[in-house]
């Protein structure tokens, strides 16, 4: 015992030596560190790499896009000298091919200039499949990329191709820092870069990571917009809700994101500025509508009807969501692609049950669970494991019950619930009858490929994404117009339909409008938060003391 | 040794230990040393009350009541209708710490019962046979002690996860999840135990009583079952005891990482985790009754697991 | 001693090996990693496809577990989907000290991954060692002195409600008292998450202050058992024959406690505790998540979440080896301290 203490002090003084050495200098550039809290951390930096939202959301501090969206959702040119469009030559008149002037003052955080190169190298390795990239979406819809000159950006589509606003070009890596390890690897997998992008074209460029601690980066010098007023963003990765809000009330952290609607009051208690900010998400459930293996009931219109006026999404909304959001009409709530006409529909548990009578659904049993051919309507409802969702389970579980309707509930890791048809993902396998989640399409462009007859999952198709298995063909050929819809006003009516045709079908029912929330303290000033760039002005973005 | 007929006087100690009075059986000596144990006392008393509170509360409220959600009344601060106030869907709270009492108490047992079959099984094969049985059983039991249990619990319950439908026994229903838990926590706490009864049969086996019984035919199973786990149940009882506190507390810790018992179903420990987001926002009453239950029940059974050992264990003469 | 060590050793090979298929088994099924990528939307259908290929996750699970134990840099793998493996493998596999790359860290090693993560834990839980075996020395031996007495009942019964309380409510409350409402009352706070604060850069005196709660809750829980193991050894050294005979020969009392009786007492105790710091890699998963500490729990439980087999694997295989030394090692202490132990 005795010999062994000494020798345990001293393990401790090395490992406390041992992390300490490891980096984290003092604050940066001008002292002004705005420090973030994050609840997951970066899977990797590189664009091309990732789907984490948290990752890609750091792209407007340290690394660019073509454009950004404002907090009104308009694009903000960035790389290029305007937006292209059909009067000025950047949209060809048959829409297919879509011309990028860039700027000529854009630079890499090292000096080098930005050029359409960057942009070849992009596409290039994005496609190349030695490359495991997160998505080839929606690179794989450009036939060809062509840069005559150093600034000039030629994109062909097999045909004209509507989101391009919302999807192209976000971020670019630098291929003058690639190209060499490209070549020598083979692949982009193992790039140092993608961990330390020391080379970016933010307002800011990125210093250090930490695995699991943080990651820092600090003012580029070089940047062609405005800049920067802050010296340093400080990332720290927080895992835990609750220690997350603890931290944004006693002011450790100056900005948080992610939290739960119950956690609004404690924020705004502590003097935490709460913005709402729509990015396409809202809460609602899809129901599997698989011509033969699904619930004979929810075939039936009448039956969906009556499941969606059976549940109280209004008292939910307020009561148990503060009032702070309401429930939503469609997946596309909050855009500017939703028929204007439509409402929710209303909680009126005795017109569910009037429904569910002239669908020829009634307890002949006396069970409590009404049937019909011998058939009991009893629903399988599975979401993830998040606490609202749960509660939103517990609730519309009782209220269908007080119908007739008896569903049983399930909830999964989100890893689990989302896994693939061939991974025994519940939703994709068509094991549930009912499955929540909260979606959004390619915001800000309303594109979604969930509802396609060709998107179904099955053994031929195990990856398809329309978990729904509905083969509609009048909605299916809507959604194959819209997406080849370039000019705005006939997509915008093309979308009116499909938002009122999925309503009146009841394919889909919303639950509740579902904002992302981000806290800020009072000391970051000129703050303005956008749904699909949240970052878009993070350059004028202040601290007082 | 424990006496209770007064000792002659002035005789010396080592004559005192020769006149034993007539034997007393082991129950009875245990009771009388267990008794002496204050703390012990205390948490058998604690431990009746709440498997009253649970078992018997369920007689006074339903269980539809418990899991009714009332949108109007949501965080509700205790009052006379409802004494522990209400959570975040208006459901009561005093309810459903009564059912979630004994889905708590239900598989902090059952758990045990799987871990102490299994330990027992293991332990009792590996100890009575020795040899290359013995070898490969603690090369399971090994690779089970070399993952730290938190680790291994977290991994099962998510290869168990969602794979069992809910079940309905004697009426009423319970989640999958119930059973998911209740198996993996019993699964990957039996090595202890196995360990603890192989030590045990080892030592045991070797004694003139077994060797006799051996030698006149006994056939196997009788000599394990009846000759020789009949000499080594104290410390498998204390174990086991023990480990239905520490059930308990794992079913709250894997409630805390996402993994535990679905809804609509409560235990305290998924009734602790909901409300662990608001330990700011003033409705104390959310963590305040399952947390205290949790603490009352993991403590009353560790008193009674320490006084168990203490009275069972034929070296603690000290009381 | 040194053919003991050796087939101890070789004992541990199939140790390590049932540990290997038992755990790789169970990881096919925890999750997919492909589902969302952390992403806030499921993968897209095209790209689940190409990356369950170029990952190697279409393989079937023997191969990918004979990839995973040998690497796969004999063997050539098909990456773009044409149905010829053209590209020559290049992993060598765990048997070669190659654990794999980090699926969710996307092209970064298994060890590297580990290793940026090992000293942050190893200072966290080794400083709560101590913490807790100093702790439960001056309660152990002080209940054992005093047995029976209201304090050492009180001191029990504390430890005790310590023990029963989940440590995420502990840690939580603490972070509640400690670092928002003294703030809030203007009384010197301590910090919540993190290992140091951005201002003042990382230096051994933040690391220190950031220390204090999470340390402080990995202890209280484990005090407990700990003080009741000395409390008992203690009382059981303290009615030994020598130690009579020692207090009566009219020794000091102070040096019979201390010197005699502990030192005979601490021999289970090194057992313990050797048995006890190899499943301290694991780190303290709940604390350091609550925490925010950047250690092996945390990253157990990050990708765990995702369903990243390699670096899963690479955790707990790293931990089942060390469990494996410690193991020979506190034995071998214990024959080196007690000469009654002798190993064939």
């Amino acid at each position: 015992m005795q010999s062994r203490k000494p020798y345990l002090f001293l393990i401790v003084i090395l490992s406390l030596i041992l992390s300490s050495c490891a980096g984290g200098g003092g604050a940066g550039g001008n002292g002004k560190t705005a420090t973030f809290i994050f609840t997951q951390e970066f899977d990797t930096l590189n664009p091309l790499y990732t789907n984490m939202w948290f990752s890609a959301i750091t792209n407007q501090i340290w690394n660019c896009w073509a454009w950004t969206f404002d907090d009104q959702n308009n694009p903000i040119p960035v790389l290029v000298k305007e937006m292209p469009s059909a009067t000025n030559g950047g949209i060809s008149p048959d829409g297919k091919v879509i011309t990028l002037a860039l700027r000529d003052d854009i630079v890499w955080s090292d000096g080098k200039k930005i050029t359409s190169e960057d942009f070849k190298f992009t596409f290039d390795m994005t496609m190349d499949p030695k490359n495991a990239v997160a998505t080839t979406f929606p690179y794989d819809k450009i036939t060809s990329l062509e840069t005559p000159d150093a600034k000039t950006v030629v994109m062909t589509f097999a045909e004209p191709y509507a989101p391009w606003v919302g999807t192209l070009w976000h971020g670019i890596i630098p291929a003058h820092i690639l190209q060499p390890v490209y070549e020598k690897d083979g692949t982009l997998d193992n790039a140092e870069w993608n961990r330390k992008p020391t080379v970016g074209c933010g307002p800011f460029v990125f210093k250090e990571w930490e695995s699991g601690s943080f990651t820092r980066f600090v003012t580029n010098t070089k940047y062609w917009l405005d800049k920067p007023k802050l010296g340093e963003i400080f990332i720290r990765f927080v895992p835990d809700d609750a220690a997350q809000i603890a931290a944004l009330v006693n002011g450790e952290g100056d900005l948080g994101t992610f939290f739960a609607n119950s956690d609004v009051p404690s924020l705004e208690q502590a003097g935490v500025q709460v913005y709402r900010v729509y990015s396409g998400y809202n809460e609602g459930v899809y129901f599997y509508l698989h011509p033969e293996k699904s619930h004979p009931a929810l075939r039936d219109v009448r039956v969906r009807k009556a499941i969606v006026m059976a549940i109280d999404r209004f008292s939910f909304a307020k009561q148990v969501l503060l009032d702070l959001t309401k429930p939503a009409v469609t997946d596309w709530d909050n855009m500017p692609y939703v028929d204007p006409s439509l409402q929710p529909y209303p909680f009126d548990p005795e017109g569910a049950k009037k429904l569910l009578d002239e669908a020829g659904w009634i307890d002949s049993n006396s069970d409590g669970t009404r049937d019909k051919d011998g058939v009991e309507l009893v629903l399988k409802y599975g979401t993830t494991t998040r606490e609202v969702r749960k509660n939103i389970q517990a609730v519309a579980q009782e209220q269908l019950a007080a119908v007739g309707i008896k569903v049983d509930l399930y909830n999964y890791e989100s890893d689990q619930y989302f896994a693939g048809y061939n991974e025994g993902g519940p939703a994709a396998h068509g094991d549930l009858d009912m499955f929540q989640y909260s979606a959004t399409p390619q915001f800000p462009d309303p594109d979604v490929a969930d509802w396609l007859c060709n998107n179904i999952p099955s053994d031929d198709n195990p990856a398809g994404s329309n978990w729904s298995a509905l083969c509609d063909t009048e909605l299916d050929a809507l959604f194959q117009l819209q997406a080849t819809q370039v000019d705005f006003a006939a997509r915008q009516q093309t979308f009116f339909t499909i938002t009122k045709y999925i309503y009146d079908q009841v394919y889909w029912f919303g639950l509740w409008q579902d904002p992302d929330l981000w806290g800020v303290n009072k000391r970051l000033t000129n703050v303005k938060i956008s749904g699909a760039t949240p970052f878009f002005n993070i350059a004028e973005w202040d601290l007082v003391k | 040794m424990a006496l209770t007929t007064d000792p002659p006087a002035l005789i010396p100690q080592l004559i005192t230990e020769d006149v034993e009075p007539p034997p007393l059986s082991l129950a009875q000596l245990t009771w009388r040393r267990f008794r002496r144990h204050r703390m012990a006392m205390l948490g058998v008393v604690i431990l009746v009350l709440l498997i009253l509170y649970s078992y018997g509360g369920a007689l006074l409220v339903s269980e539809t009541y418990a899991n009714h959600n009332d949108l109007t009344i949501v965080l509700d601060a205790p009052t006379a209708a409802h004494p522990f106030g209400t959570d975040t869907t208006g459901r009561d709270i005093l309810a459903r710490t009564v059912y979630g009492g004994q889905i708590s108490l239900l598989i902090g047992l059952t758990a045990v019962i799987v871990e102490t079959l299994v330990g027992i099984f293991v332990g009792a094969i590996a100890g009575y046979y020795g040899g290359w049985v013995d070898s490969l059983l603690m090369r399971m039991t090994e690779a089970v002690l070399n993952i730290p249990q938190i680790f291994l619990l977290l991994v099962m319950a998510k290869f168990f996860g969602g794979k069992i439908p809910n079940l309905t026994i004697g009426g009423r229903e319970f989640s999958g999840s119930v059973v998911v838990i209740i198996l993996i926590i019993g699964m990957t706490s039996w090595p202890y135990l196995a360990r603890i009864v192989r030590a045990e049969f080892l030592s045991i086996k070797e004694r003139e009583f077994i060797l006799a019984a051996r030698a006149t035919g006994t056939p196997t199973w009788e000599i394990i079952f009846k000759h020789i786990l009949p000499n080594s149940i104290a410390p498998i009882v204390v174990s086991a005891t023990l480990g239905v506190a520490g059930a308990i507390t794992l079913e709250a810790y894997i409630s805390f990482l996402g993994l535990g018992v679905r809804a609509p179903t409560a235990t305290w420990g998924n009734m602790l985790e909901g409300a662990y987001q608001y330990i700011d926002q003033g409705a104390y009453w959310l963590w305040l009754f399952p947390g205290l239950l949790i603490v009352l029940i993991v403590l009353s059974i560790n008193f009674l697991g320490d006084g168990l050992r203490d009275a069972l264990d034929p070296r603690s003469r000290t009381v | 001693m040194t053919r003991y060590i050796i087939r101890r050793l070789l004992q541990a090979i199939p140790l390590l090996f049932l540990i290997s298929i038992a755990l790789f088994v169970l990881m096919q099924n925890v999750g997919d990693p492909l589902a969302t990528m952390g992403g806030r939307t499921a993968t897209r259908a095209a790209d689940r496809e190409r990356l369950t290929r170029q990952l190697g996750l279409d393989k079937p699970i023997y191969v990918q577990y004979l990839y995973w134990l040998i690497g796969n840099d004999w063997a050539r793998i098909d990456l773009d989907g044409d149905g010829v493996a053209e590209t020559q493998g290049t992993r060598r596999g765990a048997l070669r000290g190659d654990f794999g790359t980090s699926l969710v860290n996307r092209g970064v090693p298994v060890t590297t991954v580990v290793w940026d993560r090992l000293p942050n834990t190893l200072l966290l839980m080794l400083t709560s060692e101590l913490v807790i075996i100093l702790g439960a020395l001056v309660i152990g031996i002080y209940a054992a002195l005093r047995q029976y007495s209201l304090l050492d009942n009180l001191v029990t019964a504390l430890s005790f409600i310590g023990f029963s309380m989940p440590i995420f409510f502990i840690a939580l409350a603490a972070i509640y008292i400690f670092s928002v409402y003294f703030k809030r009352w203007g009384l010197p706070s301590l910090p919540a998450t993190g290992m140091f604060d951005p201002e003042y850069g990382k230096t051994p005196a933040q690391i220190l202050v950031h220390m204090i709660l999470p340390v402080a809750s990995i202890s209280i829980i484990s005090l407990a058992a700990y003080s009741r193991y000395i409390r008992s050894t203690m009382l059981e050294v303290l009615g030994q024959d020598y130690i009579r005979t020692a207090r009566s020969k009219g020794l000091p009392k102070r040096e019979v406690i201390f010197i005699h009786a502990l030192k005979n007492a601490s021999l289970p105790i090194v057992t313990v505790v050797g048995l006890d710091i190899p499943l301290l890699l694991g780190g303290a998963i709940v604390t350091e998540r609550i925490f925010a500490w950047p250690g092996m729990g945390r990253l157990f439980l990050d990708h765990l979440e995702r369903g990243d087999t390699p670096v899963v694997m690479g955790i707990m295989m790293l931990i089942a080896f060390a469990v494996v030394i410690f193991q020979l090692i506190t034995d071998i202490t214990y024959a080196w301290l007690d000469p009654r132990i002798r190993y064939h």
